[in-house]
């Protein structure tokens, strides 16, 4: 049987909320890093001026990297690809798995348009070289051709459907993202996002523990478990 | 602005008539502020700067055993040296400080000079005394940086006494029992500044120059002192109740405590700090074997480190003689790690170093009975509350230093043996079922003459362990950012988050059918592809917080911006959401996430009028957002009429809100805003005085006409700089509240048109003033003798300067009277109202007259007129307008930040090791 759990109340939780120590600069700066990481370079040019914040961060950056995921996003592997190397040649030349994914991607997107020469190709060409270097690549290239064979199916499995899924190209866009961040000696993720996943890991640790009002971000509210 | 003429009724302000008749006994019964001045000393109460020293602070990079002073002591003890006479009397108590033998004797140690009596004064009533290990320590720092006017001698004497105590420190041969710095690897817990390694905290703050805030994570807010003016029942869940319970919202994120030190209230600082360190006696630190917790067999040396056996040998194998540390250890260290030195090992090495539970008998080995644990010197082995134990390690000898390492975070221990790490060890210390007990560090001898010599960290540890306790933080903070962002979590409602599965999936069924308000559903039980899709949908709600935050704080282009880029990033992924339902991934769930995505770019409680809520321009929260920025920068340049004008016209609702709490602030601010031009029309009169006597002094000298001539012509010209000064003070004005900030969007914005007002400046007679709110009923005295004043300087500007001085002289009485009427008509209805935080308040903005300049004096008077107070006035206005609108009082991004700092501050304090090194502050805020 474990311990009873405590029950936090809600005055003295209050309290303990004010006692973190948090500041509007504090707080202007995690913002900042949201926009300029998540890509709203126009919200990030005005936010410095507007709250005073200097950033390190060149904005332009910002913007050719929302145009790679945007083309990855869209299933324009090859604009993306160019438009990589524009920004940085070391990025792809220094990761071949990410290489490799966009590839891969690029594969996809042929299949899913239907171009089956072009992609069998394709993946001759570029792809079943590479499958050589890693049994990972080999095993992510069969699955990906695996789609030719439930072309017009609706029956895929799962793992194979899931690739012409927009997630695949999200994930995609997504690593692509974090190496250019990586490779401008930035987070590859939001403080913000990291911030909602402490609060979700202390959250569900200190609900084992004790009953304490919890936040609804919906609204900014309170509330209690069995109110 | 034709509202404002119509709305002024509701400002009571007494009539012209009355205010020319009443003009004499009214100079005569209160004081004009420059007869007092020179009486006043500067500030009767403190000044609270002290926050100034805590960012760099916190982040002083601890050397081991504290061998080398704090930075920020040393600079400031040589300058005491070197700039003030040296104060040598406390040298050699401070020393002899250092050598009591007992712990808690220590405690009693006398703070050098008034300290106590300060901290006694300065603290609220009602404190548990000294029981706050933490207290004395956040006064010890006040003293420093906010002693009064001529008593130098006293911050000298508090900064001579940390230099001798860094002193003491550099010096090895130096006695230094239990005396010493938080260990430099407990940096790394969230909770450090809770730790208590010292018997005498406030010489570890001295010696530490640690901030003089709590803890980083933790630091105590400071705002308690103002009581609620407005007693309001905060019903649950009510938005950011916790803001509300006082009224100068100072300590939360609407000042900037980063950039100026804020003005920090009073004694509460302390007081609250008090409470909430004293639900938690448990920070204090090991610092010594206990004299009182040992077998009667061991004796602790002088210095409370070294144990020895005396006397007869223990035969039987179930006889021993252990001792305890002074204090448990506290899980909230994350790691918690002490070495002893063998140094003897007697002739069979039964030995045993671990830890164990408060109640564990004396009489055995530690790791023989239950709840203790112990790793012995005779076999190497590691034993865990049995008799048996387990082999672990190489046997150790005289000579060896053994170290014991608690784990909290994995409920594991380790020991190291001569800086070489021996491996995990123990597995479930604390059983999961378990209520938390306390552990002690133990250590248990069995033959005569066998002796151990413990560091608890008042010297270096052989064993790297700092650099082992950031690896393990590191590992927990990798395996917390593994955690998903589960939107579910964060924003479902109460019954979803009740841990039973069954309801919990009825609740989602429900839940399905009320997602349409905005809430976006977490796919459960996805495979990696839903996870991507779940991050990405955990990043709309994510922009509705930024984009609610620009909104609340009045970023209005970086919120229009941002907004505009939403949209069009919320076309690209609306195709890419349809694909993912067909693909089955959050079937059903397709409608509520389009609306979403609609709606995400409003604030919730926003109206939502559909698609077209995207073009900004069209947006009413971007409507209301102006007039709201508008009445804010109104504020930060003193104009509150037209603040209330605005108010009136587009946000009646927060005038009324909460019982008038901000109307009646408003009134009270208008009264210090006149009585502040009044003061300066004040000091412009006595300006002209000197000039004039200057210039009858030197045409007396000259005696010629050229030389009057030119004398009056340098006055003109100093009148006219004078008068032109007013731009400058203008600048200046601009520029504080750019160092301000709360509403920093006062350029380039096309703003309604109170915000033109805004920009005149607050306290200068010569410039235009707004008219009055309250012209109809008010003196017409004011503005129509501040134009005839203009006119007449004009006018003047050619002729005598005596003219001026009479005109200046008129304009600053009529001032000052319409200060003093409409403070009376304030005071007179309020009278009846009985509220404490009227009174108080009523009380202390009347103060405001007693002084010459309360812009520029220093405690309480500038924490009512200064800037800082139209910040936060100007702060709390706009929270109102939110509140009244039925937002939270602060953005709900704030809300998020305090809640998981709270989490985590929470868990650390209730025994969960690991939470101590998901440090908020650390992983986010700095740099």
């Amino acid at each position: 049987m474990p311990p009873p759990k405590v029950t936090i109340l809600q005055e003295e939780w209050e309290r303990r909320l004010h006692e973190v120590h948090v500041s509007k600069q504090d707080l202007n700066r995690l913002v900042m890093d949201y926009l300029v990481i998540e890509g709203y370079k126009s919200a990030a040019e005005e936010f410095s001026q507007e709250a005073g914040i200097n950033s390190s961060v060149d904005f332009d950056s910002i913007e050719s990297r929302m145009n790679i995921r945007e083309a990855l996003q869209r299933g324009d592997v090859s604009d993306a690809i160019t438009k990589v190397n524009d920004l940085n040649p070391e990025i792809l030349d220094t990761n071949p798995a990410l290489y490799f994914r966009l590839q891969q991607q690029k594969l996809i997107e042929y299949i899913r348009q239907g171009r089956i020469e072009e992609a069998l190709q394709f993946a001759q060409e570029e792809l079943a070289p590479r499958g050589e270097e890693s049994p990972e690549f080999l095993s992510e290239l069969e699955k990906t051709m695996a789609l030719l064979a439930f072309e017009s199916s609706p029956q895929a499995p799962p793992t194979i459907s899931e690739l012409l899924s927009p997630a695949q190209r999200m994930r995609t866009a997504g690593e692509v993202n974090a190496a250019i961040l990586e490779s401008l000696s930035q987070g590859k993720e939001a403080k913000l996002v990291s911030l909602l996943r402490l609060l979700c890991w202390g959250e569900s640790l200190l609900e084992e523990r004790a009953e304490f009002p919890k936040l609804d971000l919906n609204d900014g509210t309170f509330s209690r478990e069995g109110k | 602005m034709s509202g404002r003429h119509s709305r002024s009724a509701s400002i009571p302000i007494p009539s012209a008539g009355s205010a020319t008749a009443r003009t004499m006994s009214l100079e005569n019964a209160i004081p004009i502020p420059s007869l007092l001045s020179s009486r006043l000393p500067a500030t009767p109460a403190p000044a609270r700067r002290d926050r100034d020293t805590s960012p760099d602070d916190r982040r002083l990079p601890y050397t081991p055993g504290g061998a080398v002073p704090p930075r920020r002591i040393v600079p400031r003890s040589f300058s005491a040296g070197t700039g003030a006479a040296p104060v040598p009397t406390f040298e050699p108590r401070i020393i002899r400080a250092t050598t009591t033998t007992n712990p808690r004797d220590a405690a009693c140690i006398p703070l050098p000079l008034g300290t106590s009596s300060s901290a006694a004064s300065v603290s609220g009533a009602g404190l548990p005394g000294s029981t706050s290990p933490v207290r004395p320590r956040r006064m010890s720092a006040n003293m420093r940086s906010t002693t009064l006017p001529g008593s130098s001698a006293l911050s000298t004497s508090a900064q001579h006494r940390s230099a001798s105590y860094a002193h003491t420190a550099h010096t090895p041969s130096a006695p230094q029992p239990h005396g010493f710095p938080r260990p430099a690897y407990l940096e790394y817990s969230a909770l450090r500044d809770l730790l208590q390694s010292d018997a005498t905290p406030s010489a570890s703050a001295s010696r530490h120059g640690l901030s003089p805030s709590l803890a980083p994570s933790l630091s105590l807010s400071t705002t308690t002192t103002h009581p609620s003016y407005f007693g309001r029942a905060t019903s649950s869940p009510s938005p950011y109740p916790y803001l509300r319970r006082e009224l100068t919202p100072v300590a939360d994120s609407d000042e900037e405590s980063n950039a100026s030190p804020p003005p920090v209230p009073p004694p509460g600082a302390s007081s609250s700090m008090a409470s909430a360190l004293a639900e938690y006696p448990a920070l204090r630190l090991p610092t010594r074997w206990s004299e009182q917790d040992r077998h009667p067999s061991l004796t602790v040396s002088a210095d409370g480190r070294d144990l020895t056996f005396f006397g007869q040998s223990c035969a039987g194998d179930r006889d021993s003689a252990a001792a305890r540390a002074n204090y448990p250890m506290p899980p909230a260290c994350g790691i918690y790690y002490y070495e002893v030195e063998i140094l003897h090992r007697g002739s069979k090495g039964h030995i045993s170093i671990g830890f164990s539970a408060g109640d564990v008998r004396l009489s055995r080995l530690p790791g023989w009975e239950k709840q203790s644990w112990g790793y012995h010197a005779d076999d190497g082995c590691a034993f865990q509350g049995q008799k048996d134990g387990s082999s672990y390690g190489p046997t150790f000898d005289s000579g060896d230093v053994i170290g014991c390492g608690i784990d909290f975070s994995q409920n594991r221990a380790f020991y190291t043996k001569n800086g070489a790490f021996l491996g995990m060890v123990f597995d479930s210390i604390f059983p999961a079922a378990a209520t938390p007990f306390e552990l002690f560090p133990a250590i248990g001898l069995r033959h005569n003459a066998e002796s151990v010599r413990a560091n608890f960290g008042a010297a270096p540890f052989r064993y790297a362990i700092a650099d082992h306790v950031r690896a393990q933080r590191d590992k927990v903070w990798v395996e917390v950012m593994r955690r998903p962002v589960d939107w579910g979590i964060l924003s479902a409602r109460d019954a979803e988050r009740e841990s039973g599965e069954q309801r919990e999936r009825e609740e989602h069924a429900d839940a399905e059918g009320e997602a349409g308000a905005g809430m976006v559903r977490s796919g459960l039980g996805l495979g990696s592809a839903g996870n991507v899709l779940e991050e990405e949908e955990a990043k709309a709600p994510l922009r509705k917080l930024v984009l609610a935050y620009l909104a609340h704080h009045g970023y209005a282009r970086t919120a229009r911006a941002f907004q505009a880029r939403c949209a069009q990033t919320g076309s690209v992924l609306v195709p890419g959401r349809a694909l993912a339902t067909v693909e089955g991934a959050g079937a059903g769930a397709a409608g509520e996430e389009m609306d979403t995505d609609e709606g995400e770019f409003v604030p919730s409680s926003e109206p939502v009028p559909g698609p077209s809520s995207a073009k900004a321009d069209a947006d009413p929260f971007t409507a209301d957002l102006e007039t709201r920025i508008a009445v804010v920068n109104a504020l930060l340049a003193g104009d509150v009429d037209a603040a209330l004008t605005s108010l009136q016209t587009h946000h009646p609702a927060a005038l009324e809100w909460d019982g008038g709490r901000v109307l009646f602030k408003l009134r009270c601010r208008r009264f210090v805003e006149l009585v502040l031009q009044a003061g300066e029309a004040l000091r412009k009169v006595r300006e002209v005085e000197r000039e004039l006597k200057a210039a009858s002094e030197a045409r007396a000298a000259t005696d010629g006409g050229t030389g009057e001539h030119m004398m009056n012509g340098a006055a003109e010209a100093d009148e006219a700089a004078m008068l032109d000064g007013e731009d400058g003070v203008q600048d200046e004005m601009d520029a504080d509240l750019d160092m301000v900030g709360a509403m920093d969007i006062d350029d380039n914005i096309s703003t309604p048109e109170p915000i033109s007002h805004s920009h005149s400046a607050p306290h200068s007679s010569s410039t235009s003033q707004p008219p009055l709110v309250a012209s109809s009923s008010a003196p017409s005295a004011i503005p129509s003798s501040d134009t005839d004043a203009s006119a007449q300087l004009d006018v003047s500007s050619a002729g005598p300067s005596s003219s001026v001085h009479a005109t200046l002289s008129a304009h600053a009485k009529s001032l000052l009277h319409s200060a003093l009427e409409y403070g009376q008509a304030l005071e007179a209805e309020y009278k009846a109202d009985t509220r404490p935080g009227v009174r108080t308040h009523l009380r202390r903005t009347f103060g405001v007259v007693a002084y010459e300049d309360p812009e520029r004096a220093s405690g309480e008077v500038a924490l009512v007129a200064g800037q800082g107070a139209r910040a936060a006035l100007a702060a709390e206005v706009n929270q109102t307008i939110l509140e009244s609108q039925g937002l939270p009082a602060h953005p709900a991004l704030e809300t998020l930040f305090r809640q998981a700092g709270a989490c985590v501050a929470q868990l650390g304090l209730m025994g969960v090791g690991k939470a101590v090194f998901a440090d908020v502050r650390r992983e986010f805020l700095e740099e």
